[in-house]
């Protein structure tokens, strides 16, 4: 990798300041330091915020906070977070590997670039890597691309499992930006389509950092359920993820959610099936009938015509899986 | 017949250790880029971005004035080596990449440089700024589009005739292919190159024969095989990366001719995927016919496998089919498909491997044309007496007992006769089975024991140990010859210095080296009777069997040779240390009879509908590699083995873009191989039944039978629990969802 200077944040607010625009901030690393061995990432300075930005895990009163250098295996095995927000431990824990998950942050998680093979190989073309050199995957190997919201320029998927129940779950994200100014984007918005720009993976602002992740209060403890379907049942990306709650009032559907992983550029809702749910009988009629409506979202490429048919059994099986939960 | 390990009592009852499990437990055993030299730098290589073409010219400034940088070797800065120094010397020098002695670009990912610089992370970071222009030509690496272009040869004798056995009463005919599949062994192929003298050369170097790697060098460089001293104590995994010298070793060689310190080159994770052989792709059609009551009648092998633009590759998967069921008609086709990748080489079970895949498909196929049980089916057309190609008889071969225990084990008679009958909600249960055979091979092997005044030894050879517990076999086997208790026996292998071996693969070398340890214990043992006469007349002439060694000394059977303390034996002959050395290999049996280890495959598992999902439920192995001389890296063997057969069937593949002419997702993270979550428990089981004309200890190898048969298995279970017939590895979920 290129030499690079190595040094600890200064903490609090003025741990942006320190940022400057050819620097990075390292977390964990699990991405990052992979990133700068391929010379994909190549700081000039890397500042270490593991000591200086929160790793508490803290009820509040609407909710939970989750300190952004929480790292992904305390989250998921937090005794809070399984006893209100277990879909968000199931998500955590069928991601990476345990090694992986005891150093990745929950900041870090949230940033991670993709996982097509053309972003890796910078011999390859790729728009997300190099702006303007095209995308490779697009009419290349593309068994493992989106299928709902890619663009001509990018299909490439968001990899993160631990994102697709935040985002499940109406998450917020809390960062302070170069300004020093705390903000919150809500977690519906974090993560960006590609479009014109995929280059850009979300929309936090340059220099900014994310500081926590703050879950509201909900009634799905009962019944959620997070099914991964991969190559191997362990250390492999999604082919399809669901991420599926229920509140239920005896059979009755009062609200849903239901999100996707390695279906587009980022974590998916899928609003519509939310939406037919409520109300409904909690059934397999019902759920296979739900499945369905995710159809007519979606467009698949070449090799990922599979994901149509895999994602509708996995929403299906999910949605019967919470009420075995 | 050792019984079949419980779940719950899965190891067998010999408990003792690995020799080397407290070196390499503890981080004392040193693989090769561990070792350190006076003045050691470091290399590392500059690759080609593109498939195929010719350099025009590589720029080095930038990377030369990085911090650090040494000296960067190209095909225009290069000390030249003798045997590549021109195009006939690297033909006839069958090398094969002769990396830095051409312009020529035969695969994305070749060498062009190599940077040397005082540590390993400025020459990994110099490497980046080298830049190349290229004359590029048209690549390809579409090995689908490409290998129907390519005529079949016949490969083999033909049995028969092919029209004889056109109107069988029972038909079945299919296409196969697999993906390339990659070795990627835990430790990296790593080289230290050291020229201790103008013209002696030391290596440290990862390979599972540290003689094929003198004499190779050796024969580069001119200068004799006494001049190169080639290290490979510890191999952190082969699979067969390690029978070749690849590129690394030269390169590490000629970087430390040209700056004059010992260099250091590992490879990186992304290069092991190109720089090191793997699986080639392969395509293949099966055709068998039988008559009603499901006797073979004919067999029509054909196949095609990738290999490079420089070498040809042939994996030799039509071998498979000559070896298991008696077949009057056979006859056998193959091609190989030039393409812009580098050269495959063998890789577990190489050639059988693949070449069952498609042979045990087919055969499970007939048996529901036939509706006949497919054990019953091979146990009916299995050739137990004789080899079906040569016609000699068996040493032994107990693959039938095989599947009859696996059947027993596995309860094969809970399997459903038809295909999609046994459902458990949303997922599908199904039982396969398929068989695997290897030829059992010696090759020739010396062994040395030094015996020490107080009675312990030390047992030498040059051979490897890759993991396979090679050094424990001989520990056994040396207690077992002379009596020595195991802890008084010390075990020194991997070193070119020590009496030749041959490299351990293709399932020969423990039955190689066993021969010579059994050879030189005997020598041992005749020494000390020459020695004890010298203290006690009664010792002379005696037989060798009737000598005991004890942990003081030596005594007789029986008859009247007194008890000798290995003090007055050692003393009385004025000598500090007993040297012995010999040689063993195969000799005439082997022009009596034909020899085999052989192995029976089942698997229980179930497929879920709506998603493709394939889960293992239960794998069983039971296997025949005559006798099992060390029980528990036996059952080691065979279980890792099982669990490559696992990644070959459901994941395994080294995707590629065609248009690019580039490999992608080389890391550990995009190609998947299986993991424990991946696999049960595989319940091993061994005949266990000596085969003495094999080699003295009865032992044959194990290597490769344990992942022979395994894929079809797995896809044999998925047909019977689904009824889809899979013919494309590796069965992934989504072939199994739009299957």
């Amino acid at each position: 990798m290129k030499p690079f200077n190595f040094i600890k944040a200064a903490g609090g607010t003025q741990t942006v300041k320190q940022k400057k625009r050819t620097g990075r901030f390292i977390a964990g690393g699990t991405n990052l330091v992979d990133l700068m061995k391929k010379h994909i990432e190549q700081p000039e300075e890397l500042i270490d915020i593991s000591g200086s930005v929160p790793a508490s895990i803290g009820k509040k009163a609407a909710g939970i906070r989750i300190g952004a250098m929480a790292r992904n295996s305390v989250v998921a095995t937090n005794p809070d977070i399984i006893a209100a927000y277990p879909l968000l431990s199931k998500a955590i824990l069928a991601g990476a590997s345990p090694q992986i998950r005891n150093m990745a942050s929950t900041g870090g998680n949230m940033l991670q670039r993709t996982r097509c093979p053309y972003f890796y190989d910078p011999t390859l073309p790729c728009n997300k890597r190099n702006p303007g050199t095209g995308c490779s995957a697009l009419t290349g190997d593309n068994r493992m691309s989106a299928i709902v919201g890619w663009s001509e320029n990018c299909v490439a998927v968001h990899p993160s499992d631990m994102c697709v129940a935040l985002a499940a779950l109406d998450a917020n994200v809390i960062i302070t930006g170069k300004d020093q100014l705390t903000k919150t984007i809500p977690f519906k918005n974090f993560h960006r389509l590609p479009g014109n720009t995929p280059e850009q993976d979300n929309n936090l602002p340059a220099d900014a950092l994310i500081t926590a992740v703050e879950i509201p209060g909900n009634a799905f403890q009962k019944n959620c359920f997070y099914l991964k379907l991969r190559d191997r049942d362990s250390y492999a990306f999604a082919l399809i993820s669901v991420a599926a709650a229920l509140h239920l009032n005896g059979t009755t559907i009062v609200s849903a959610r239901l999100a996707s992983g390695g279906v587009a550029h980022k974590p998916w809702r899928w609003y519509s099936v939310e939406q037919f749910l409520e109300g409904k009988q909690a059934n397999a009629q019902v759920f296979q009938q739900a499945a369905t409506l995710v159809q007519k979202e979606i467009k698949t490429l070449p090799h990922n015509v599979y994901k149509a048919t895999m994602l509708q059994g996995a929403i299906e099986v999910a949605l019967q899986n919470c009420l075995n939960a | 017949m050792q019984p079949f390990f419980e779940a719950t009592d899965y190891f067998p009852a010999d408990t003792d250790g690995r020799v080397e499990a407290m070196a390499k437990v503890t981080g004392k055993a040193k693989y090769s880029a561990e070792y350190q030299a006076p003045g050691l730098c470091y290399g590392f290589f500059a690759t080609s971005t593109v498939a195929a073409g010719k350099i025009v010219s590589i720029d080095t400034t930038l990377a030369k004035q990085a911090d650090g940088v040494i000296d960067i070797i190209t095909h225009e800065h290069k000390p030249l080596v003798p045997g590549l120094a021109d195009e006939t010397k690297i033909r006839e020098s069958r090398f094969g990449l002769p990396v830095f002695h051409t312009d020529k670009i035969y695969f994305k990912g070749q060498p062009i440089a190599l940077i040397i610089a005082e540590t390993l992370e400025e020459a990994t970071y110099a490497a980046s700024l080298i830049t190349a222009i290229y004359h590029a030509e048209t690549h390809n690496i579409d090995f689908e589009l490409s290998h129907p272009k390519v005529a079949l040869k016949p490969d083999g004798k033909e049995r028969g005739s092919l029209q004889a056995w056109q109107q069988a009463p029972r038909m079945v005919e299919a296409e196969y292919t697999i993906r390339n599949e990659v070795h990627n062994p835990m430790e990296m192929h790593a080289t230290i190159a050291h020229w201790t003298a103008d013209n002696k050369l030391k290596l440290y170097d990862k390979t599972q024969g540290v003689n094929n790697v003198q004499r190779t060098m050796a024969r580069l460089f001119g200068i004799p095989n006494d001049n190169v001293e080639v290290m490979s104590e510890f191999v952190g995994g082969g699979f067969g990366s390690g029978l070749r010298v690849w590129s690394n070793t030269l390169a590490a060689t000629m970087g430390a001719m040209q700056v004059k310190r010992p260099v250091k080159l590992m490879l990186s994770r992304p290069q092991m995927f190109m720089l090191t052989g793997y699986r080639p792709q392969c395509w293949q059609r099966v055709k068998l016919g039988a008559d009603e009551n499901g006797k073979l009648l004919g067999l029509y092998h054909q196949g095609r496998n990738s290999t490079s633009m420089y070498e040809n590759f042939s994996e030799g998967f039509t071998r498979e089919c000559r070896l298991i069921y008696t077949v009057e008609n056979l006859k056998t086709e193959s091609a190989t498909v030039p393409l812009n990748l580098s050269t495959p080489t063998w890789m577990r079970g190489p050639g059988d491997c693949s070449g069952d895949f498609a042979i045990e498909s087919t055969v499970d196929e007939l048996s529901y044309l036939l509706k006949m049980d497919p054990v019953e089916l091979r146990l009916k057309n299995i050739s137990n007496e004789k080899d079906p190609e040569t016609g000699k008889p068996w040493s032994t071969n107990y693959l039938s007992e095989c599947i009859s225990r696996g059947a027993e084990r596995i309860e094969w008679k809970n399997r459903p006769t038809g295909s999609g009958q046994l459902t458990d909600g949303d997922w599908k249960i199904g039982y396969g089975m398929a068989v695997g055979m290897w030829g059992a091979g010696r090759q020739n092997a010396s062994a040395g024991i030094k015996m020490q005044k107080d009675g312990s030894i030390l047992v030498q050879t040059a051979m490897t140990d890759i993991g396979t517990g090679t050094g424990t076999g001989i520990q056994n086997v040396a207690h077992d010859s002379t009596g020595i208790p195991k802890n008084r026996i010390k075990i020194e292998l991997g070193n070119s210095s020590l009496p030749p071996a041959p490299s351990q693969g293709g399932s020969t070398g423990l039955s190689s080296i066993t021969g010579a340890i059994a050879a030189v214990c005997n020598a041992l043992k005749q020494k000390l009777v020459d020695y004890a006469t010298v203290v006690d007349n009664a010792y002379k002439g005696m037989n060798i069997a009737d000598l005991l060694i004890s942990e003081t000394g030596i005594s007789a059977r029986s008859g009247n040779a007194p008890s000798i303390s290995f003090t007055v034996l050692f003393d009385t002959n004025h000598i500090d240390t007993i040297a012995v050395e010999a040689s063993a290999g195969p000799g005439d049996e082997r022009q009596k009879f034909s020899f085999c280890s052989s192995a029976a495959h089942f698997c229980k598992l179930r497929v879920h509908t709506k998603t493709g999902k394939v889960k293992i439920e239960r794998m069983v192995c039971t296997v025949d590699a005559g006798k099992v001389v060390n029980s528990k890296a036996a059952a080691n063997q065979i279980s890792g083995a099982a669990v490559g057969g696992i990644g070959m069937a459901l994941m395994e593949e080294q995707n590629a873009d065609n248009a690019l002419g580039s490999l992608l997702a080389n890391d550990l993270a995009g190609y998947h191989f299986a993991v424990n979550a991946d696999a049960p428990i595989i319940e091993v089981a061994f005949i266990n039944k000596p085969d003495f004309n094999s080699n003295p200890s009865g032992a044959k190898g194990i290597g490769e039978v344990g992942i022979i048969g395994c894929a079809a298995a797995i896809a044999n279970a998925i047909y019977n629990a689904t009824g889809k017939r899979l013919r494309d590895l590796p069965i992934t979920p989504d072939k199994v969802l739009m299957g």
